[in-house]
């Protein structure tokens, strides 16, 4: 292990010219640095395996949250309800418990109260609809629900959602995250993710968003939050001036960087299925630069190895998620995986004098990853944070959760599955009243998304795996199970049994 | 700020209490859930606030004293993204002045920097305000009041010099009012900030989003271009000189060579004495004004420098690809051990191309 092994424990260089910015960055380290000391001398933290995940304690925490309530200071998560749901949730999934009857029929008419009469899912009740409670709800849903007429899936009203949606579309390909409200990539990755899983993409939908996405990267190679459409676009969206750039606003950002890369991947179905056709160029992204990015987010080994939400910042274990888990969706738009299918792939590298001794082709450091949430990010009293001294709260306890489990596991886009879900897809009836492309739109969307599984072999247990978590969908942040048990509803398939037998 | 410093008991009474509210009928949260799963412990006076609220939604008034209640909810919960749209489309509807209500969001913004709907609540003022329709002026002059807009948020970045939604708020002010007379001041500014602290990278991307953001709307000649390119390079670099392991520093002239195609070899004599524990150099009286030494106190190599280096030999491909592979093998066996994965797929990649 990494821990206890020797380790170059080098504080950043300040280069004798101390800022505010390397003043905060040294406190940090220092923090970091005790902390890592106190654990590793704890027996109760740290055993001959390495570092202990306290999985009873945080159980106990989302336990508590979800049966006796949240504290008054929740209030500020008021108007996003369905997120403390789907955190709870999800943390449960990935910790491997399943949820009572009772639990699940009372979460199911919590949630379906959110739903707005015109569509969308609202914050709280008689809140107004807006796309991130969308996103949260519907995941929950699919953590807690079931066809039929009490498991809410049948319930979610998709045509109204579908009118929501595109009635928050702007001319430049980007949306509202709700009326009268801000434009931002979050907004987008929800609505794409909700319109994947709920079989309701339409190339109506997708026009220009391709473009907008791309617009948002930085020089940096990250994406910001959003970018500025009007010298180059018209009101109409129609193009006023082929030079007029679209300039990014705000730099670099992990939730903006995961946001953006997952939708990159999102749509790809759609520029897959409309670009060559139409003959329009293809929008690109700079995925060598984000690479870089992404990977340069991973704190060094005083840090821990957590990572950061921007350059010059401060590790936080909730980008384990964003930033830590975004780095398999990069290697997936740079086909890396494909090197690296079992044991085929690795044959004739023998000769070459790189050869990696690992189990897998990785960008970044999984094992230091699992060593931040593990040492870094548990709270003593159950649920996980930012870093210490900070307290723990839903949100870091699931994106520390889902970041663990995203460095332990390795899921990417494995062409035999691939191969099995297409050999098993059925036309819908529905398809034929479709043109043609749009049937391969669906039909893409539904095998891509479903492609992802565990690779073989790759699994990595810092500590031990007695501190094994589920592993989690990279573009949803759902189960397997559940991500199939869903989709397989809606876009009316059967999925096959795994051939290669792969994760479990 | 009416009631906000008073305590608890003395507070002021609660919607249900207030025979002005009597004709409206509060709707409590969870009304046909038995027993919804995960509630949030709410004050009475919130929950009082959000009943009434929801009430109001359902007949759909807009009335002053809805500006009243939502206020109210706002204060006690700025993120409640529906009493911001619902206070906006009341606004709107009653006619009401809205530089009055930007003077109200002015302390919101300073006590809120994190929240979203701060942020954009302000754009929608500022957007509506300026707007000309035909044959109407708009409210207040566009360019006075972008003028106060970045003039306010100089002291909001004050407090927090990295906040996000500031800094994105700013630039899209820029970009929508997009007069000369504004972009002017910024570059300045920036200069301020780094001067204050070079390792903010908010400043960097800013400066950025100043010089290279509007492209071809800066309408520069090509003369003019190149003499700014020279001018970013140059400060860039003398802000490297003090600071060399500053990523910042490095990403952003990594940035404008690509944005201008210079070649990053263009900068390897700069950054190759950046790459080095000691160079002979050091002791030489001969000040290159073009490439600025590091400073005597530079923690060396810098591992910016050792990427930057690296990146210029592999594009220029050939034989230099040796050159960077060296570079990257020190940088994953040594000097940046935590990046190891990435560095040898750097490695492998570049052999692959070189082959292949």
């Amino acid at each position: 292990m990494v821990a206890s092994g020797t380790r170059q424990i080098r504080p950043a260089p300040v280069d004798g010219f101390p800022t505010p910015t390397s003043d905060l960055q040294t406190t940090t380290e220092n923090i970091l640095k005790a902390r890592f000391e106190y654990v590793k001398a704890s027996p109760n933290d740290f055993t001959a395996d390495g570092p202990v995940l306290h999985r009873n304690a945080h159980l106990q925490f989302l336990l508590r949250n979800l049966i006796q309530g949240f504290p008054a200071r929740y209030r500020s998560q008021d108007a996003s309800q369905p997120w403390l749901f789907f955190w709870t949730l999800q943390g449960f999934s990935v910790l491997g418990v399943g949820m009572d009857e009772s639990t699940r029929k009372r979460t199911i008419e919590t949630i379906l109260a959110l739903q707005h009469p015109f569509g969308g899912f609202a914050g709280g009740p008689g809140q107004f609809p807006h796309l991130l409670p969308t996103y949260a709800s519907v995941c929950a849903l699919a953590i807690v629900g079931h066809p039929g007429e009490n498991g809410a899936w049948d319930q979610i009203d998709r045509k109204k959602m579908y009118n929501f949606f595109m009635s928050l579309k702007q001319s430049d390909g980007s949306f509202l995250v709700s009326h009268h409200a801000e434009v931002d990539v979050r907004g987008i990755y929800c609505l794409l993710a909700v319109a994947t899983m709920l079989d309701i993409l339409t190339p109506e939908l997708l026009t220009g968003t391709p473009e907008f996405i791309a617009s948002c990267q930085t020089y940096e190679g990250g994406f910001g939050s959003a970018s500025f459409p009007d010298w180059a676009l018209s009101n109409d969206g129609s193009v006023k001036d082929v030079s007029a750039p679209r300039p990014p606003l705000g730099e670099a950002h992990g939730g903006y960087t995961f946001c953006a890369t997952a939708s990159w991947v999102l749509l790809q179905p759609y520029i897959q299925t409309y670009y060559p056709a139409r003959s329009l160029s293809a929008p690109c992204i700079d995925i060598h630069g984000l690479l870089r990015w992404v990977t340069h987010m991973q704190g060094s080994a005083i840090e821990l190895g957590g990572f950061k939400g921007r350059t010059n910042k401060l590790v936080d274990g909730c980008y384990s998620w964003w930033v830590g888990g975004c780095v398999v969706l990069v290697e997936g738009l740079l086909g890396i995986e494909k090197h690296s299918g079992g044991k085929e792939g690795r044959e004739g590298e023998d000769s070459n004098e790189h050869a990696w001794g690992d189990v897998d082709d990785s960008l970044f450091n999984r094992e230091a990853l699992q060593e931040y949430v593990l040492i870094a990010g548990q709270h003593a009293a159950g649920g996980l944070i930012d870093k210490p001294p900070k307290p723990a709260d839903a949100y870091h306890t699931l994106y520390c959760l889902s970041g663990l489990s995203a460095a332990q596991h390795r899921v990417v886009p494995i062409d035999e599955r691939k191969a099995e879900l297409l050999s098993a897809w059925v036309d819908a009836p529905s398809d034929r009243t479709k043109d043609e492309a749009t049937s391969r739109l669906r039909k893409r969307a539904f095998v891509d998304m479903l492609s992802w599984v565990e690779e073989e072999g790759t699994v990595v247990y810092v500590g031990g795996a007695a501190n094994r978590l589920n592993a989690t969908h990279p573009l949803l942040n759902l189960t397997a199970t559940h991500v199939e048990a869903m989709m397989a509803h809606f876009y009316g398939q059967k999925t096959p049994m795994r051939g290669a037998g792969t994760s479990a | 700020m009416s009631y906000i410093e008073e305590d608890e008991e003395s507070g002021p009474p609660l919607y249900c209490e207030r025979p002005e509210w009597a004709d409206v009928t509060p709707i409590p949260q969870y009304e046909g859930v038995s027993s919804p799963i995960a509630p949030i412990f709410y004050t009475p006076d919130y929950k009082d606030a959000t009943d009434y609220f929801r009430g109001i939604v359902k007949t759909g008034e807009t009335s002053e004293r809805v500006l009243e209640l939502t206020e109210d909810i706002i204060r006690m919960n700025p993120a409640h993204y529906s009493a911001w749209q619902y206070r906006y489309r009341t606004l709107l509807a009653l006619n009401a002045p809205l530089d009055a209500e930007l003077r109200l969001m002015d302390d919101f913004a300073v006590n809120n920097l994190k929240t979203y709907q701060v942020w954009h609540h302000r754009r929608l003022l500022i957007t509506h305000l300026t707007v000309s329709t035909p044959g109407a002026k708009p409210t207040a002059d566009p360019l006075d009041t972008a003028q106060a807009e970045l003039e306010f948020i100089v002291h909001v970045l004050d407090v927090d010099t990295k906040n996000y939604h500031t800094w994105s708020y700013r630039q899209w002010l820029l970009a929508h009012f997009d007069d000369s007379a504004l972009w002017l001041g910024e570059l300045p500014y920036v200069d301020e900030l780094l001067q204050a602290d070079v390792r903010n990278n908010s400043a960097w991307h800013h400066r950025y989003f100043v010089v290279f953001g509007r492209g071809s709307k800066a309408q520069a000649t090509p003369a003019e271009e190149a003499e700014v390119l020279q001018r970013e390079i140059r400060y860039v670099k003398g802000k490297i000189s003090f600071a060399p392991n500053n990523i910042s520093a490095w990403n952003y002239l990594r940035g404008i060579l690509e944005y201008s195609k210079t070649p990053f070899s263009s900068q390897a004599v700069f950054a190759e004495s950046y790459t080095v524990r000691r160079a002979p150099w050091d002791d030489e009286d001969v000040v290159d004004l073009d490439n600025p030494k590091p400073s005597t106190d530079a923690d060396l190599p810098s591992v910016s420098a050792m990427d930057f280096l690296a990146e210029a030999y592999a594009r220029e491909g050939g034989d230099s690809i040796t050159k960077a592979v060296d570079l990257w093998k020190a940088l994953a066996n040594q000097h940046d051990t935590m990046r190891k994965k990435y560095w040898e797929f750097r490695i492998k990649e570049s052999l692959e191309t070189k082959s292949g």
